[in-house]
């Protein structure tokens, strides 16, 4: 049976009408022309896994527009949106995180690896990545939300869902650690004489 | 560990989200910096994380639009579909079971009666109640032919179970 025929208003929208505007295919694109890349780098960077980071984009974009009320952000201006965007893409992270890993590495795509080692030859990922990679990922998310993105405590707590004074303490402790390690010789460094 | 921020922290935050660090800002500043931990850790983490964003975005392979346009407008469709099914789905199993009890004690009724009916029905052939007025009143008016009636509202309502069982397996 098909429930369009029945109830063709209920499939008009999945959210009752609000009068929070909503956002259209072209406003999409525009914003998402804005938002993708530095969401691409948050997530590829935070979880060291670019195919990991491609999905995840894909996934808060997707739930970013099915949400119920798109955007209660909408009104307050892209910078809420992004915002909200954010929250989505840490949220999935966090969910990626907690679930059980495939522990053989025969699982893993051959150009993913590729793709790793490219991206290892660059300074910053050469300097930056293994140091990321030896914090928590709680850390890296609120280092990188504060230092890339610049976002305030307030906004980091509204991101990450952490209470906003203890965002202060977390990054002073992160930024301390990634400071002393950013500080360190890379190990390939300290093997030679 | 001891909470200590630097005062100037703030004014050196500022330089470097605006770009000024380290060329446009006072030497007696950069001084502070050199010296002062907690500022040297925030341009040091910073600047690393500001040079990794940079790259990791010029990196990025990004999906078209479009198609993740689609993508959530299929997945609203989907939500929208699946929230008004749900009540639709719970309508259907409770009909039924509704059914299932009353086919239930139909038979518990009939099993009490001694099925006697069954006896009329040999006698069928050659009573005069195979003319069909005969039968439909005997069925109506005597409670001893009531399963007439009974035997195929049953048999039909068996078969709508039957079709609301396959709605609802078709919802899965």
């Amino acid at each position: 049976m098909l429930w369009e025929t029945v109830l063709p208003d209920a499939l008009a929208g999945d959210a009752p009408r609000t009068e929070s505007p909503s956002m259209d295919s072209d406003a999409f694109a525009a914003f998402y022309a804005r938002s993708a890349r530095p969401l691409w780098a948050y997530l590829a960077r935070v979880s060291g896994d670019p195919a990991l980071a491609d999905d995840l984009m894909q996934e808060s974009y997707v739930r970013f527009l099915c949400a119920a009320h798109p955007v209660p952000a909408l009104a307050d201006g892209e910078v809420a949106c992004r915002r909200y965007l954010f929250r989505i893409a840490t949220n999935l992270l966090r969910d990626h995180w907690r679930r059980p890993r495939a522990a053989s590495i025969d699982g893993v795509p051959e150009e993913f690896l590729a793709a790793r080692d490219a991206s290892a030859q660059a300074d910053s990922q050469a300097m930056l990545g293994p140091a990321l990679k030896r914090m928590r990922p709680l850390d890296r998310q609120i280092l990188w939300l504060a230092h890339a993105e610049g976002y305030s405590h307030r906004e980091i707590a509204e991101v990450t869902g952490l209470a906003a004074p203890s965002i202060r303490l977390l990054l002073f402790r992160a930024r301390r650690k990634m400071a002393r390690l950013l500080r360190e010789p890379a190990p390939s460094h300290r093997r030679q004489p | 560990m001891i909470l200590r921020p630097c005062p100037r922290e703030k004014e050196v935050k500022e330089l470097l989200e605006q770009g000024h660090w380290p060329e446009a800002c006072a030497p007696e500043l950069r001084a502070h910096v050199s010296a002062c931990r907690s500022c040297s850790d925030l341009v040091l983490v910073s600047e690393a994380f500001q040079r990794a964003r940079t790259e990791a975005a010029g990196a990025a392979n990004l999906a078209a639009p479009g198609a993740l346009w689609w993508r959530a407008q299929l997945r609203r469709r989907q939500t929208a579909l699946e929230r008004i099914g749900k009540p639709l789905l719970g309508a259907q199993i409770f009909a039924l079971c509704v059914l299932l009890v009353l086919a239930g004690g139909f038979l518990v009724t009939q099993a009490r009666q001694g099925l006697e009916w069954l006896t009329r029905l040999e006698h069928l052939p050659q009573a005069s109640a195979l003319r069909l007025e005969d039968l439909w009143s005997s069925a109506f008016f005597t409670s001893a032919w009531s399963p007439l009636v009974l035997i195929p509202a049953l048999a039909t309502l068996v078969l709508l179970g039957g079709v609301v069982v396959y709605l609802a397996s078709e919802r899965q």
